[in-house]
């Protein structure tokens, strides 16, 4: 099954000595919104310009429901995408822009004003589109990528330039995109951005897949679980500890971190030992941290993933 | 869905570009220096022409072909309209917006052909109209000194309606070379390189001023409008063929670089 999803197979792409893209392969799905993750340069826009037929690709295809997006004969009913928010006229109003690029497709006149309207900006449509702040551009952007109505939509760093506002607004907009049933597709260098959003990541570093994964899942994956305790007979319990098949490690406040027990498990031993515990706290890394970790260094955690 | 035919398509991408090219004052900044310009140097010619031997207080000298006022004062239209058909491309290049373009129209070459007929049609109706207005103003000056040619005598016609082809012909030329430098003053400087710097021909020694000068955009544009056409220089069917050459070349080098390049 290949409608709406978004294929891309030992996709490669060198610029001259430098390796944009590596023999990278995911599969974006309908029905949820994935995050396409990596620091800056990671080679995300340029994974997204193949996939909506701009660069060629050096190795490798990228497919949209099982077609190359150059072959298609209406791509904005089957694709939306905003790769660059202030890629417009400075002169042009925000209506002719959409104007002109729903005309492309054959899309009729009434379709720029809903979008107008989908994405509040039918109070400014006349005004060009120069003047606009980054937020409006990305808003004006947004209303392009939907002129078609398409199942699958693609964003590049949409929610750089948005107001606290539009950033609540854009969130809720992917999110009932892909409650639609769409293939949502949204990139960001960002993982506190894409935590509240996505419910798919794909991270990628120089190049290459880092994880393919749900978002539980990569907090699940993450190595960091650990228990922070401090006691007053810390070193009689990480003896217990140690003995038990856990690891304790004595921190420089006195506390102690236990990995290989869980909170439960340490509790228990204190308690049969008589141990006075003064804290017990489960400890989980966050999002932001499984990220910095997965992508610190590429190639150890494309292994220790994998 | 069902698919749309290819003259729908077509017809869609030359509406997107209508409306592009509608929707930007720069349009309409080129088309007045397009349309002022020439009026006024036709004039200023015409008087300069018609009242030079009389100042000199000497014979006359053989008249110069009347219908040179007009085509020196189209060729300084040329400038703006190759201005317009650069931006056409490198604007949407410098903003990005090529991106947007050719992600509605993966089809480049589809692009390439729709931006052309709607320049090509708008300053074909421009360049006619000011072809054959100066040719009205002109004609009006010189007759004043006995020295002017009406509309219906042969040969003018043609030539007053290959005149008007020269803002069409130089719009394309640098619509192709907007398409292939992709930059705003990198495309204009590569247009007017194309069509003025060939003029230094004209400086080499008498045999090969001519030789080489008849390949040249201006040159042959000349030899196509005037009444008397230089007898060194080609043919006036042949010069024509020239003058189309010149953005026919440029822009099937457009259409072979276009699809190649990333976006």
């Amino acid at each position: 099954m290949t409608a709406g999803t978004i294929e891309v197979d030992r996709l490669s792409k060198r610029f001259g000595s430098v390796t944009a893209v590596d023999d990278l392969s995911f599969t974006v799905r309908p029905g949820r919104v994935t995050g396409f993750l990596g620091p800056n340069g990671a080679g995300k826009s340029t994974t997204m310009r193949i996939i909506l037929g701009l660069d060629a690709p050096t190795a490798g295809r990228a497919v949209v429901g099982g077609r190359r997006y150059d072959g298609l004969i209406r791509p904005l009913r089957e694709v939306g995408s905003l790769l660059d928010a202030t890629a417009l006229h400075a002169g042009r109003t925000a209506r002719a822009h959409l104007q002109a690029v729903a005309r492309s497709n054959g899309i009729p006149r009434s379709r720029v004003e809903e979008v107008l309207r989908l994405t509040g900006l039918d109070g400014v449509a006349g005004r060009r589109a120069g003047g606009f702040s980054l937020g409006m551009k990305q808003r004006l952007g947004i209303a392009a990528a939907m002129l078609g109505d398409p199942p699958v939509l693609m964003f590049d760093e949409p929610v750089n330039g948005l107001d606290p506002e539009g950033i609540h607004w854009i969130r809720g907009f992917f999110r009932e995109l892909a409650a639609a049933g769409r293939t949502v597709l949204v990139s960001s260098h960002l993982m506190s951005e894409m935590a509240q959003t996505a419910d798919h990541l794909v991270i990628i570093g120089r190049g290459r897949l880092l994880a393919d994964t749900s978002t539980q899942e990569l907090i699940d994956s993450s190595a960091r679980h650990d228990v922070l305790l401090r006691s007053p007979r810390a070193a009689e319990l990480a003896g217990l500890i140690a003995a038990r098949g856990g690891t304790a490690t004595p921190q420089p406040d006195g506390a102690l971190v236990v990995t290989g027990l869980d909170a439960a498990a340490t509790g228990e031993l204190a308690a049969a030992h008589g141990i006075a515990l003064h804290a017990l706290v489960p400890r989980q890394a966050s999002l932001e941290d499984v990220y910095l970790d997965i992508t610190g260094d590429s190639t150890d955690y494309r292994a220790a993933l994998s | 869905m069902t698919v749309p035919s290819l003259a729908t398509r077509a017809l869609d991408l030359i509406a997107t570009e209508w409306i592009k090219l509608r929707s930007v004052r720069s349009t309409y900044w080129a088309l007045l220096v397009t349309v002022v310009t020439p009026i006024a140097v036709a004039s200023l010619v015409a008087f300069a022409f018609a009242s030079a031997p009389h100042a000199a207080g000497q014979q006359a000298a053989p008249p110069p072909d009347p219908l040179l006022p007009e085509l020196l004062s189209l060729e300084y239209a040329v400038i703006a309209v190759s201005v317009l058909g650069v931006l056409a491309f490198s604007g949407e290049y410098s903003t990005g917006l090529i991106r947007v373009t050719f992600t509605a129209a993966p089809r480049r070459r589809a692009v390439l052909a729709a931006k052309a007929a709607v320049l090509a049609a708008v300053m074909l109706v421009v360049g006619e109209a000011v072809a054959f207005a100066s040719f009205g103003l002109t004609q009006a000056v010189l007759a004043g000194h006995g020295d002017g040619v009406s509309l219906g005598h042969p040969g003018v016609p043609g030539a007053v309606l290959c005149t008007g082809l020269l803002l069409a012909v130089c719009a394309l030329l640098g619509l192709a070379l907007g398409a292939i430098v992709r930059h705003t003053a990198g495309g204009i400087a590569a247009t007017i390189a194309v069509i003025v710097i060939p003029g230094i021909v004209a400086l080499l020694p008498s045999p090969w001023s001519g030789r080489i000068g008849r390949f040249t955009l201006l040159e042959a544009a000349r030899q196509v409008s005037a009444l008397h056409p230089a007898t060194n220089l080609f043919a006036p069917a042949w010069s024509l063929l020239i003058v189309l050459a010149w953005p026919a070349v440029a822009l099937a080098v457009a259409a072979v670089l276009i699809t190649r390049r990333d976006a």
